[in-house]
């Protein structure tokens, strides 16, 4: 479970993320959508601990991220928004790193990552160098690496960018998956559709501010509209005017 | 330990970078192989130097010169030449000397001693007689071979004179009023000297040369493949990484370090020192010695270049500033080679040229103190450390994830 009260991050004049709250259940798909630039990623990245917020708080199953980013990271998995990886290292030895580096032993690394491999359809590529992996095949890589730890949270920033239909439909049924274990899910896009497949619950976010936080057919009706999109472009009107 | 998995996962990388690896091996081959060669070239030049063969034209003519030049070690090459000599038998053809000259340029001989067929009769008739040598003295072998010859033929010119003043009842000093005796004082072993003095240098260059591939590799390479910001994900303190990223590039330039060394002073073992003179005999204290106190020198160097790449934005800008910091090794060199002050008390602890003093002096063959080992070596730690410290402090800062 993820709550978020007033948080506040500036880049030194701008601000990227305002006074924003919200919460994200467990057993729930829930997705932050905005548009580029609208603060998504600043505020995934506070909330793995990677930035500091100026003002406000955000706790993760009970651990203040700001006073104790370690602990908070130990109880989430994150696939951040750039997916580079070490041409020199094969998809196994990447996600054996982070396995290691969480402090996980010798023989639930390798049943994980034997785990991981089926579920993800990667075992031409588990003992293959990075150099050369698809933009699909990196994904795979950075997915299976946040989830070696089995966490019970999990926060994604764009997961399905850039993928084909056949990996995407794959990422969301690991995802339905994990929904299913009650896991709690956290994940940024600016893409309706993908949203609308996906989620449980949606926060609109545009220029910092949390606008609104709800399932789909709460936004609907709320605005009055009869899709997501006419629904989203209503409420961030409202936010620029 | 923590560290230790980000040093191995760094170092499996690393070592899968042919590009490091030959960083790794090249440089520290190359300098001992470069020190082997011109050893070699200074013994062959001196070797060339002691033992004078001298051709000679008309060595029939100057019998007792000729003895005179073979018992001071002059090896006589008597040549004979093909050209017909001159009718009047005064002195040699055109067509002689065209030969000389012709041999000197098609390298038959680099100089040669022409004794016109006159010489004895004129010495006997106490007359003065010409005597010729013919040099190329653009010719670096045969200049100073050229110059021992004339100093010998003088020799004998003056043992000559002597003779003849005597006979005639003089005293030969009348007209020797001084003679300078030339006492050479190994110049050969000051060129060896400056040869060896490369050796420190190697070393140095080796600690910032070896590691630094793998050390900008980890830090601004990371950010620029994009792998940092995932990395950094994981519930490990920031310092952790930077001190295992520190140590994989430690690894590394300590390799390059002993290896170059043991290559050092491997090749100067092969080099038959004894023959100019030098006695290089190193115990195995001196070698325990020297190695505690360069190898921080590969905690030191690597120190500097993770703090370098961590503070840059981008490879290429690490690299830019990593090249001034190249020059660095340099300065302990150049200041050691303009000093001629002895050793002070503050040196020891200016990172670099305390090691480089004390190398200087191990391959000189004296000793140093152990508290110049003990302050160089501390004094290196501490400056390493210091700079890991900045670099963990850079490497907290919430920029570090946007490139």
């Amino acid at each position: 479970m993820i709550e978020v009260q007033g948080l506040t991050k500036r880049f030194r004049e701008i601000v990227a993320v305002d006074n924003a709250s919200f919460k994200v259940r467990d057993g729930a798909i829930t997705g932050l959508l905005g548009h580029n630039g609208a603060g998504k990623s600043t505020t995934l990245r506070v909330l793995y601990g990677l930035l500091k917020a100026a003002s406000g708080k955000a706790v993760i199953d009970g651990i203040d991220v700001m006073k104790d980013p370690l602990k908070a990271q130990s109880v989430i998995g994150v696939m951040t928004d750039s997916h580079g990886l070490n041409p020199r290292l094969t998809a196994r030895e990447h996600i054996e790193y982070f396995a290691q580096l969480r402090k996980m032993g010798r023989a639930e690394i390798n049943k994980r990552i034997d785990q991981l491999i089926v579920t993800l359809d990667m075992e031409d590529i588990t003992d293959r160098r990075a150099e050369g992996f698809s933009q699909g095949e990196k994904m795979k890589v950075c997915l299976s690496r946040s989830l070696v730890h089995d966490p019970r949270n999990l926060i994604m920033d764009e997961p399905t960018n850039g993928l084909d239909v056949m990996t995407t439909r794959s990422v969301r049924s690991i995802l339905q998956n994990l929904k299913k274990d009650n896991k709690c899910i956290l994940l940024s896009s600016h893409i309706m559709q993908e949203i609308t497949a996906l989620c449980d619950e949606i926060i609109v976010i545009a220029e910092g501010k949390v606008l609104m936080q709800g399932t789909l057919d709460d936004l609907t009706l709320r605005t009055g509209e009869s899709d997501l999109e006419e629904a989203f472009m209503k409420i961030t009107r409202g936010a620029q005017g | 330990m923590m560290w230790s998995i980000i040093t191995r996962k760094e170092l499996k990388d690393a070592l899968r970078d042919r590009r490091a690896l030959a960083a790794l091996l090249v440089f520290p081959i190359m300098g001992p192989v470069m020190i082997y060669f011109m050893f070699n070239m200074i013994i062959d030049i001196a070797e060339e130097a002691g033992e004078v063969s001298l051709p000679v034209i008309g060595a029939e003519y100057a019998l007792d010169l000729v003895d005179f030049l073979e018992q001071n070690g002059v090896e006589i090459e008597r040549v004979s030449l093909n050209a017909a000599p001159d009718p009047e038998g005064e002195f040699y053809s055109q067509a002689q000397l065209d030969e000389i000259r012709q041999g000197i340029r098609s390298r038959r001989f680099d100089y040669v001693l022409v004794i016109p067929p006159t010489f004895d009769e004129l010495i006997s008739a106490s007359r003065s007689s010409n005597i010729e040598l013919h040099v190329e003295s653009t010719r670096a072998t045969s200049a100073p071979k050229a110059g021992r010859v004339r100093d010998f033929v003088q020799a004998w010119g003056r043992e000559t004179a002597a003779l003849r003043l005597i006979a005639r009842g003089v005293n030969p000093e009348i007209i020797n009023p001084v003679t300078v005796v030339r006492i050479d004082v190994a110049s050969q072993q000051s060129r060896v000297q400056s040869v060896l003095s490369m050796v420190p240098f190697f070393v140095i260059m080796a600690a910032f040369i070896c590691g630094m591939g793998v050390a900008v590799d980890v830090t601004a390479g990371e950010r620029e493949r994009k792998s940092l910001e995932p990395l950094l994900v994981n519930p490990v303190p920031r310092y952790v990484i930077v001190i295992g990223k520190w140590m994989s590039a430690v690894l590394f330039s300590a390799v390059g370090l002993v290896l170059v060394m043991v290559l050092n002073f491997f090749s100067l073992s092969l080099v038959p020192l004894e023959e100019v003179g030098i006695v290089f005999n190193i115990g195995r204290l001196e070698i325990i010695g020297v190695l505690v106190t360069t190898l921080p020198l590969a905690l030191f160097a690597p120190a500097i270049q993770v703090f370098v790449g961590i503070f840059a934005k981008s490879f290429k800008d690490a690299q830019a500033y990593l090249s001034f910091i190249m020059m660095l090794p340099m300065g302990p060199f150049f200041y050691n080679m303009f000093n001629t002050q002895d050793r002070e008390f503050w040196m020891s602890f200016v990172p670099m040229l305390g090691q480089h003093m004390l190398l200087t002096d191990v391959v000189r063959g004296d000793t140093p103190d152990i508290i110049d080992f003990v302050l160089a070596g501390l004094s290196l730690l501490i400056y390493s450390m210091i700079f890991v410290y900045g670099a963990a402090q850079l490497f907290k800062r919430e920029r570090i994830i946007f490139t």
